[in-house]
């Protein structure tokens, strides 16, 4: 109690996404404690609405699941604090970056030269052409995973798919590795789906 | 405030010399007025020019209602040409609770950026379409937590733009007078300092929907790069060095929405191509 409490004057700005809100599990909980308070519980102006100042409620915040909710909601700082940057690092940065193009260039010369050779005669070609692919694949699909199913909001999810992601990717370069050597390749492969 | 019984007793105090004063004028017109003016007839009224639009309401008062689609029609020919002025007008005349942010009416202040028919603009540079058969739907600026109506709250636009430290920084001023720059130099910043952070780009990009607690959107990182490009600062590779990471700056997936909504017409993602291509290759 005393925790939350503290929290509710600690955090003075809160942001409530007012698209969502109306059918909010908040909004619900503010329609509760205002009947169990029976009074104006926050002071709600027009002008900030969405700022819920909560250190004028005239009551401490009553139930723990109201304070858990208000505190997913908070924009860190005051209004007038500047955003923060993530620790830096090069190699999630430019060189990540510059990797992925270099790689999406390569892929073109490293395509046609699979096209106009045979991967029986050329197997480090072959090689080359399967790991660049499935490396390319890799960076493509964790990007969509950084975009959609950050661990950040996806506690449960954003980690599994990350992992599965991996296993993926590692089981396929397992695969390719036995299919070019122990079978015909994967040129070969394009080659006879091609032509049948 | 509107006070009725003040302003009809302000109303009622009888004034002589005011009649007198609202009188001699005309005389005097009627007097030296030449006779093509005394032809001049009123122009015709122009026949009605209605025009549907629904506008997103949504109250903070009421919280537990639902956004709505508020529908007003207004008769054109009667109205501004810009869809700021259908706005005023809806306000003025309408529904004085409709609340949106406007201030300058030229494109210069950034306040009137919404979402109108699908397009984030300045609704003061926003010609109405004159095509009364269709409604024009206007809403907030997509992604954002609402304030009231048409207002969105940009308090986290700004911290971002204030993470960026959009200010000169040099530790080793010229002894007197100020800093010079070369023509070519200065060409750099044209298409970068026009920006009146109005957030029409940044809330038009898809990435900046999903990630907007980390990637900083296309209006923060082309005024981050206007500072890099700055031939006076000399923080260009701490300010690189912040955007090395995944999620400030490349998140950007070159998707053009912001070079294409930009109300000003200016390319923040060249200035965005840019930054990355400095990054690579310094």
């Amino acid at each position: 109690m005393d925790r939350r409490r503290e929290l509710s004057q600690r955090w003075s700005w809160i942001i409530i996404e007012a698209n969502h809100f109306y059918n909010s599990p908040l909004a619900s909980a503010f329609a509760q404690m205002q009947k169990q308070t029976a009074c104006d519980v926050f002071h709600v102006s027009s002008v900030s609405v969405n700022h819920i100042n909560l250190s004028s409620s005239l009551t401490p915040v009553p139930s723990t699941f109201f304070c858990d909710r208000l505190f997913a909601a908070i924009l860190k700082g005051t209004v007038n604090d500047a955003t923060s940057f993530p620790s830096p690092s090069k190699s999630h940065g430019s060189y990540h970056w510059a990797f992925e193009r270099v790689l999406s260039a390569a892929l073109v010369p490293v395509t046609v030269g699979a096209a106009v050779s045979t991967g029986s005669a050329y197997p480090i070609m072959d090689g080359i052409l399967a790991i660049s692919l499935i490396i390319h694949s890799h960076i493509g699909f964790d990007s969509c995973l950084v975009d959609y199913l950050h661990p950040r909001k996806f506690k449960l999810v954003g980690p599994l798919a990350q992992w599965l992601l991996k296993i993926a990717t590692g089981l396929s370069v397992w695969g390719v590795y036995e299919f070019n050597t122990n079978d015909i390749g994967l040129t070969e492969l394009v080659r006879r789906m091609w032509t049948a | 405030m509107f006070r009725p019984s003040a302003s009809s007793a302000l109303r009622s105090i009888p004034s002589s010399s005011r009649l007198v004063a609202s009188s001699a004028p005309s005389a005097s017109r009627a007097f030296h007025a030449t006779a093509s003016a005394s032809l001049a007839t009123p122009a015709e009224s122009k026949s009605a020019q209605v025009k549907e639009f629904k506008i997103y309401r949504w109250n903070p008062d009421t919280p537990s209602e639902k956004p709505k689609l508020q529908s007003y029609k207004v008769d054109l020919s009667q109205c501004g040409p810009m869809m700021l002025d259908a706005l005023i007008k809806i306000k003025n005349e309408l529904d004085p609770t409709l609340t949106f942010r406007r201030s300058c009416r030229e494109g210069i202040c950034g306040s009137c950026a919404m979402n109108i028919d699908g397009v984030n603009t300045l609704a003061c540079l926003c010609r109405i379409d004159k095509d009364t058969n269709k409604d024009s739907k206007v809403y907030p600026l997509p992604h954002m937590y609402i304030v009231k109506d048409l207002v969105p709250d940009l308090t986290h636009f700004y911290k971002q733009y204030k993470s960026i430290e959009p200010f000169l920084k040099n530790d080793n001023p010229p002894a007197q007078g100020e800093f010079l720059q070369t023509q070519e130099d200065r060409k750099k910043l044209d298409g970068m300092y026009e920006c009146i952070l109005c957030a029409c780009c940044s809330t038009s990009c898809p990435s900046y929907w999903w990630n907007q607690d980390q990637y900083l959107g296309p209006a923060v990182l082309m005024q981050a790069y206007r500072w890099m490009a700055d031939s006076r600062d000399s923080y260009g590779a701490e300010r690189k060095e912040k955007m090395q990471n995944t999620m400030s700056l490349y998140r950007c997936h070159t998707i053009f929405n912001c070079s294409r909504t930009c109300p000003k017409g200016l390319n923040p993602a060249m200035a965005i191509a840019k930054m990355k291509l400095e990054m690579a290759t310094e």
